[in-house]
């Protein structure tokens, strides 16, 4: 999933200050799973937004909404309803349904609620971490189903570098060594004679090397 | 007098483009720019134009350098982050390399090393400011510098193909000159109309401007380029007078030659861009009065 976190209130707060009514629009995908975008922070920003205006001497009424998808143009069409009676819009999805709302709505002002993070997984509860950097030409095949790209520090395609120790990477303790992962799934396959195949310099035309991309399938349009 | 001496006291300046070898051979370089010694201005070597892997231009500015010439490299962030620009600056002005052309580098697909992962650390504006924070004594950290480089720091304006685009094109250029871009140069043009035009528009900047003459090696090469490089206009006289030509390549020699002429009379300096024909820009020259 996409990961995200929430701005710092003061940030969202200063962007909306012009303003009187807003829109504040969540999404109930990756945004809700990871606890930064999904109903429940809405209501939660709603109320945290309603104060500091108060306390401003001001009324700031504020419309909330959580779509399925905030990416989906399907879904986006609802906000079409509410959008003539708002100022601007603060979307809590990631940067892919704040532009859906922007591309959609081009009158309106729309801000971010949240950082967009990185595609992962969680860990443990309360813990995502950096899975996978969309290189558009993925190897997991070749390194036991363990990322280098997104989860070596260096992105090494050999690795690891001399900095590994005790299976952490040198940039902290808390970071483990992909490389040493990888070493350690190959040997639970028994397949460490693939370790010895040098992967060669990645072609990164089909990461963002060759632009910004996009998928076209003609069987679906 | 240097080159950023005649540009500030309006004298007429020409540049030449030299492009550095794919490969370690620096035979042809050397002996290209020692034939036009006191004949240019400056040499301009650009680094990896096209996006085509070759020897890096700070070691072609340095060469040219220490041959007595004065040199400007082209520099941008396509291939380095800002350790790697900043470090290459410093290099530049310490090898005697005297000025920096920030351009924009072409599109890695375009390139001959299609797979490369592009930086892009940082965008031309960027570029033109640090050049003057390390100009000023503080590397983009804000960190002291022992010792600060100097440089003449030019920009480049890209074609266009309509009105609104050279609006926004002039707009650019306007912010590369606030960032600190001492002089402009052209891209290139084959009629003095284009060029009076343009130069109209930007007198307003009050920096030298500096033309560009591309040298048309066959019908072929002008034919190409009319058709598929967008902003590229040459005129079909010119065409029909190279085809028509008894020795082609003498009278592509003269054209150029002519052109440079004709500029000169219009902007403060030409920049020539030789497409491997740089042992010829002695014949060029000539053709040209200079
Ligand atoms: S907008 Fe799309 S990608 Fe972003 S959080 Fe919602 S579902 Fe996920
Ligand atoms: S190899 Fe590429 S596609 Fe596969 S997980 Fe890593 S970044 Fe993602």
């Amino acid at each position: 999933m996409i990961t995200a976190e929430r701005k710092p209130l003061d940030e969202i707060a200063s962007c909306i200050e012009p303003y009187n009514r807003i829109l504040l629009v969540g999404c109930n995908e990756c945004v809700t799973v990871c606890a930064a975008g999904g109903r429940k922070e809405v209501a939660m920003l709603s109320s945290a937004l309603q104060m500091v205006s108060m306390k401003q001497g001001k009324t700031l009424s504020v419309v909330e909404m959580t779509l399925e998808r905030q990416c989906d143009p399907e879904y986006v069409e609802s906000l079409a309803l509410h959008i003539d009676g708002v100022d601007a819009v603060v979307s809590m999805a990631c940067g892919c349904g704040v532009q859906e709302i922007a591309r959609r709505f081009g009158q309106v002002r729309v801000f971010p609620a949240v950082n967009t993070k990185f595609m992962g997984a969680s860990e443990r509860a309360g813990v995502w971490a950096e899975r996978c950097q969309g290189c558009g030409d993925c190897l997991l095949g070749l390194t036991g189903g363990i990322c280098p790209i997104a989860r070596c520090s260096k992105r090494l395609m050999n690795g690891p570098c001399g900095g590994s120790g005790d299976g952490k990477c040198e940039i902290s303790g808390e970071v483990d060594c992909a490389w040493h992962l990888i070493w350690e799934r190959m040997k639970a396959l028994g397949i460490e004679d693939r370790y010895e195949e040098v992967i060669s310099a990645k072609d990164w035309r089909p990461a963002r090397g060759g632009g910004p991309r996009k998928i076209i399938r003609e069987d679906l349009q | 007098m240097n080159l950023q001496h005649r540009l500030s006291s309006g004298k007429f300046v020409i540049l030449a483009e030299m492009h550095t070898p794919k490969g370690v051979d620096i035979s042809d370089l050397i002996t290209n720019a020692r034939g036009l010694k006191g004949r240019v201005d400056a040499v301009i070597i650009p680094d990896m134009d096209n996006g085509v892997m070759r020897m890096s231009a700070l070691a072609g500015g340095a060469l040219i350098s220490r041959e007595g010439i004065e040199s400007m490299i082209h520099i941008y962030a396509r291939d380095r982050n800002r350790l790697a620009l900043q470090g290459d600056i410093l290099a530049a002005h310490v090898l005697g390399i005297k000025n920096l052309l920030v351009v924009q580098g072409e599109e890695m697909r375009l390139g001959d090393h299609r797979e490369a992962n592009p930086v892009d650390d940082m965008d031309e504006l960027e570029l033109i400011r640090t050049v003057k924070t390390l100009q000023g004594g503080k590397d983009s950290a804000g960190f002291d510098l022992a010792g600060k480089p100097s440089f003449g720091v030019g920009c480049t304006m890209s074609l266009w193909t309509s009105d609104r685009e050279l609006d926004l094109e002039l707009e650019k250029t306007a912010g590369k000159i606030e960032a600190g871009a001492q002089f402009i140069i052209l891209p290139p043009m084959f009629e003095a109309e284009q060029l009076v035009a343009v130069i109209e528009k930007i007198r307003g900047f009050r920096v030298p401007v500096i033309s560009t003459v591309f040298i048309l090696k066959s019908v072929g090469v002008a034919r190409y380029m009319s058709l598929k490089m967008d902003g590229i206009n040459i005129p079909e006289e010119l065409i029909q007078r190279i085809r028509k030509a008894g020795d082609r390549e003498d009278e592509c020699l003269r054209i150029a030659g002519e052109t440079i002429a004709a500029f000169g009379q219009l902007s403060q300096g030409v920049r020539i861009e030789t497409m491997g024909w740089e042992h010829k820009l002695p014949i060029i020259l000539d053709y040209a009065g200079r």
